[in-house]
């Protein structure tokens, strides 16, 4: 089976987004072989636990859906006293005051624990996807981002193609590098090296459930690493 | 201006002396420190009391800063566990001897100094716990460089002092369907200032750093002193026995083969 990767992101909890964007999966040749979800499954756009749940049912089992944390989820970590901090700075700073008590609310400690068990990441054949960069899950990245910036990242991720959905944006950027000269004095002698960033590709992956009847995601087949982009009306 | 910067002192009175001295005979504007003042040696109050008596503008390492907020060694530079085993008995016995007031003025530490388009940071402008080491790729070291906002970044930590000069960098940026975005750095330069107390250049002399503004020249300096003495109150203190060893080679110890699965306790 030719492989064929569905890459979303930014669900937020609406599960309106969610089901309409599973229903079009289903329509996609070649079948969908791989789900992945880039965080931000929660948010304040509807129903937490049922996003959670339903990301759970066995009827996405031939998706084989592999799930990361996002932005959302380490704010609730922290709110929940799960997290690396015990604040929610951020937090505040995007959504408000009112966002802690909204988030508190909407979520119950089972899914919290669920949500706990997932990871950062995922590393498969030459990508790196991951919800904001390898540095961070707040972090975003879009071409507007300084390509020394843009480099640095595609070097810690280690991959020719880097996925990220925290901008919300789709895009589809290549990055190349050349000509850098780092000359190197210690005590003991000179050294001269050049590098360079062979082609690499930054990916958003848009976001399903920010935006008020539209949600966006990707395709993508390692195989010839053809990319489309993808809009769903709900 | 001529500037001496200096680092990772850890705790060796007698290796700040000489440097100090060593910088005295150099004629310099202003010294730096890149922090690292406590740890591993056997005299952290008074190399504190020192450099508050100079009035040296310092920034907080990554032992300052486990001193002040508890062993929190996150990226940490222990290369095994018997390493980390060590490193928390130095931590220990420094938590136990320091005065209050010597751990109040490492608290208020900045992570970054500023002079101008020079930037002085311990690690990196990322973090007190990150090595830019000279192997780093050229393009991400560049960024270190741009996110500090300077032309020249001053940081220790490796405790090996070198300068890298970092020349016509260009990137090409194309989103799709649009046309091709390029970009070109200008000289950047990041210096080293290696170790006045713990150096691991493969030599016990101290090392440290001068630059001067006016021809942008980087001296780096090794300045020799009785590290025996400091050797033999690492022993007298009752701290791990390894710490006079490596002192005395100029060298860091590890038993990289006994433990591959080191991992950090953060």
């Amino acid at each position: 089976m030719i492989a064929h990767w569905a890459i979303l992101s930014g669900i937020e909890g609406n599960l309106r987004a969610l089901e309409a964007v599973l229903r079009d999966l289903q329509r996609q040749r070649p079948p969908i072989t791989t789900l992945y979800v880039l965080g931000d499954i929660i948010g304040l756009k509807g129903e937490n636990d049922a996003v959670v749940q339903r990301l759970q049912m066995p009827d996405l089992e031939p998706l084989e859906p592999q799930i990361c944390i996002g932005w959302w989820e380490e704010q609730c970590f922290n709110l929940f006293g799960v997290g690396i901090s015990g604040e929610v700075p951020e937090l505040i700073a995007q959504q408000g005051e009112a966002a802690v008590g909204r988030l508190w609310e909407s979520i119950s400690r089972s899914s919290v624990q669920w949500l706990r068990s997932l990871p950062f990441g995922f590393h498969e054949l030459d990508c790196l996807l991951v919800h904001g960069s390898p540095v961070s899950a707040s972090e975003v990245l879009t071409p507007a981002t300084s390509p020394v910036v843009l480099c640095d990242r595609l070097i810690r991720a280690d991959a020719n193609q880097l996925f990220c959905g925290r901008s919300g944006e789709l895009f589809d950027c290549w990055i190349r590098a050349e000509a850098l000269t780092s000359e190197v004095k210690t005590l003991d002698g000179r050294e001269e090296q050049t590098f360079d960033l062979s082609q690499r590709r930054l990916i958003g992956v848009g976001s399903v459930g920010r935006q008020p009847s539209m949600a966006s995601y990707v395709l993508y087949q390692p195989g010839n690493n053809q990319l489309k982009q993808c809009f769903v009306r709900y | 201006m001529k500037y001496a910067v200096i680092s990772c002192i850890h705790g060796n009175y007698e290796a700040l002396n000489a440097v100090l001295l060593d910088i005295d005979r150099q004629r310099v504007d202003q010294i730096y420190c890149l922090g690292d003042l406590v740890g591993y040696g056997p005299y952290p109050n008074a190399v504190v009391e020192m450099i508050r008596s100079l009035d040296i503008p310092t920034c907080q390492g990554c032992w300052d800063e486990d001193i002040v907020m508890g062993l929190n060694a996150c990226e940490c530079s222990y290369p095994s566990q018997l390493a980390e085993k060590r490193g928390r008995r130095a931590h220990e016995w420094t938590n136990r001897v320091l005065h209050p007031e010597v751990r109040d003025y490492l608290a208020q530490l900045p992570m970054t100094l500023r002079q101008g388009n020079l930037c002085f940071v311990h690690g990196s402008p990322n973090s007190q716990h990150e090595y830019l080491l000279p192997s780093m790729h050229g393009f991400a070291a560049l960024e270190r460089v741009l996110a500090a906002q300077a032309e020249v970044l001053f940081c220790g930590h490796t405790h090996i002092p070198y300068v890298r000069y970092l020349r016509e960098g260009k990137i090409r940026v194309q989103h799709r369907g649009e046309t091709p975005q390029e970009f070109q750095a200008t000289v950047k330069m990041i210096v080293n200032a290696g170790s006045v107390g713990e150096p691991r250049h493969g030599r016990p002399n101290a090392t440290y750093v001068i630059y001067d503004t006016d021809t942008q020249e980087v001296t780096l300096r090794e300045v020799p002193y009785d590290y025996q003495k400091t050797c033999a109150a690492i022993l007298e203190q009752g701290l791990p026995p390894i710490f006079a060893w490596r002192l005395a080679r100029g060298m860091e110890f590890a038993e990289r083969a006994d433990d591959p699965h080191h991992v950090c306790q953060r």
